[in-house]
């Protein structure tokens, strides 16, 4: 099961585990799945989001990422999707510097990791349905794949009555609900939530990351960025708390506590 | 298998978008169209102008009348050293009997006159036609003509009455020739750059749609692909379009310009424009045109 992670999360699939590079000692450890070693992200000379921040994240790990507005959250999320680059340290994935990652192995890497986006990030021209078989499609599913697990998801987020309808005529909490669908249409191997529950009633918050404690009970990593303080304290799972664009503590059953 | 299921939802994502997006498509093909249009009229207009120069230039001869005391086998020596000229593309010989022909049907309005010339009383000289293979050569026949061997022979050479006409056609020609093609090349210039533009601009409007399809782990070329099956589409629908709106301008506005002009057989002015060739190299041009434009205008929300 953990190789299988590794393995699945490995762009190249191959030859990776055997690589003995000094800065790859630390994968005989082999329940590190992603490594954060001194990143640092400055968009100007004046502005760092990120500073030296380092942590990992091991198998099956549900972690809850909280910290205030402006810490870093989103910026380490757009990191992870290489949305943006480091300008410093190193992000390593199954063992592989992803910032190094070729131009033509980046959608295969992207297509491992589902992102739940803050601003949802949905097709604007296509309906419920489209959006979310857009994501199996990129991966060459074949149709009868994407004619089964389709409505399943658009029924798991409660939006069967809505799968026509355009993304446009959503409201906010639907329009998260159809990007939640699109991020766990194709089994990611990775689940980043930024601010899921942001738009969502306290009901359907909950019904929420019920879901994600499922995926998460399924073998997959979930990072969930936050500052629902509530959302993150009943978890009862690992919290890293970021702080002016660094770590500032990171506690095994955590509490949100800034 | 996989590449036709790549092609196949490419293909449907292209063709869904065109009517989603229809306002926006519209817009594309409708400036396509227009600049198609533009391009093919004036490439049109400019080919009928230069077969009309060429029949005007065709048209324009020189005739060499000698006396009557020049024996026929001296005309026929001088034909034969015309024709050895390279310059020379053909020499015709009008006899007398030729000349009374031609003086009879110019004149069948006015009998009195015609008549006045008859086979009894034929004073019409016998003469050369020449035709050269350009009008500028001409002007080497006539001084090999003019030179002293010759001048007791011929009564009159015709060159020497039209030479200023005869060198207004050849600059004009030239000059609408040259001014035409420039003309061309600047609206061919001019419709890439408004086509492109146009094109940039509709993907424009969708960058976003790019940016999100990218991070959902789209490959660059699945990215690519319907916007660049919707540039082909605008180019053939514009195509399409722009060619019948030629046809039925043409259909139209020939008759009226061929009586304007003085051609009866208005074909001759586009004899060598085939309609079926104007369709085909519309629909060329604008399938490579959609397709180039798309290709970099894509490419540049592709990073």
């Amino acid at each position: 099961m953990k190789n299988k992670i590794m393995t699945d999360l490995d762009i190249k699939q191959k030859n990776k585990t055997v690589k003995a590079e000094p800065d790859k000692v630390k994968k005989a450890d082999e329940s590190v799945v992603i490594e954060f070693q001194n990143v640092s992200k400055k968009y100007s000379a004046n502005i760092e989001a990120i500073h030296d921040v380092s942590f990992n994240v091991l198998i099956g790990e549900f972690i809850s990422l909280v910290g205030p507005s402006g810490a870093g959250k989103s910026t380490l999320v757009k990191l992870l999707t290489c949305e943006e680059k480091p300008t410093g340290g190193k992000i390593l994935v199954a063992g592989r510097d992803i910032s190094e990652l070729k131009k033509k192995e980046l959608p295969f890497f992207r297509r491992k990791v589902g992102v739940i986006f803050q601003d949802f990030k949905l097709l604007p021209k296509k309906t419920v349905y489209e959006n979310i078989a857009f994501a199996l499609e990129v991966c060459d599913a074949p149709d009868s794949e994407i004619k089964e697990k389709v409505p399943k998801i658009i029924d798991l987020v409660g939006l069967t009555n809505r799968a026509f309808s355009f993304t446009e005529e959503l409201s906010g909490g639907e329009k998260q609900r159809v990007s939640i669908a699109r991020a766990l249409v194709h089994n990611p191997k990775l689940l980043i939530a930024d601010e899921p529950t942001g738009n969502l009633d306290p009901v359907s918050t909950w019904e929420i990351i019920e879901l994600l404690f499922k995926i998460n009970k399924q073998g997959t990593i979930v990072l969930l960025a936050s500052h629902d303080k509530e959302v993150v304290d009943s978890l009862q799972k690992r919290v890293i708390t970021m702080k002016d664009g660094k770590v500032v503590s990171d506690q095994q059953k955590g509490k949100y506590n800034l | 298998m996989q590449l036709f299921t790549t092609l196949t939802r490419i293909t449907k994502t292209a063709l869904i978008s065109l009517w989603r997006n229809r306002w926006l498509s519209l817009a594309a093909t409708l400036v396509m169209i227009l600049t198609l249009f533009t391009v093919s009229f004036f490439t049109c207009l400019l080919l009928m102008v230069n077969s009309t120069t060429t029949m005007l230039r065709s048209k324009v001869d020189i005739s060499v009348y000698f006396n009557d005391s020049v024996s026929n086998d001296q005309i026929f020596s001088i034909e034969n050293t015309l024709l050895a000229r390279s310059d020379v593309k053909s020499v015709d010989y009008i006899s007398k009997e030729k000349a009374l022909e031609v003086w009879r049907s110019q004149n069948t309005d006015n009998t009195q006159l015609r008549d006045i010339i008859n086979d009894a009383y034929n004073p019409l000289p016998r003469s050369l036609e020449i035709k050269t293979d350009q009008p500028e050569d001409l002007e080497g026949v006539n001084t090999f003509l003019s030179s002293t061997d010759y001048k007791p022979l011929i009564k009159e050479i015709s060159y020497r009455k039209n030479k200023d006409l005869v060198d207004r056609l050849i600059k004009i020609t030239t000059f609408i020739k040259y001014v035409g093609w420039i003309l061309s090349g600047l609206f061919v210039i001019i419709s890439i750059l408004i086509i492109y533009n146009t094109i940039r601009l509709t993907i424009y409007a969708r960058s976003e749609e790019i940016e999100i399809m990218k991070l959902v782990g789209a490959s660059d070329w699945y990215v690519q692909g319907p916007f660049i099956l919707e540039g082909v589409v605008y180019g053939i629908l514009a195509a399409i379009i722009s060619s019948l709106i030629l046809y039925l301008a043409a259909q139209l506005f020939l008759p009226a310009a061929g009586n304007y002009l003085g051609v009866a057989n208005v074909s001759t002015l586009i004899s060598n424009i085939s309609f079926f060739a104007i369709i085909v190299i519309q629909l060329l041009v604008g399938i490579f045109l959609g397709t180039l434009c798309s290709v970099f205008a894509v490419k540049k929300h592709l990073k």
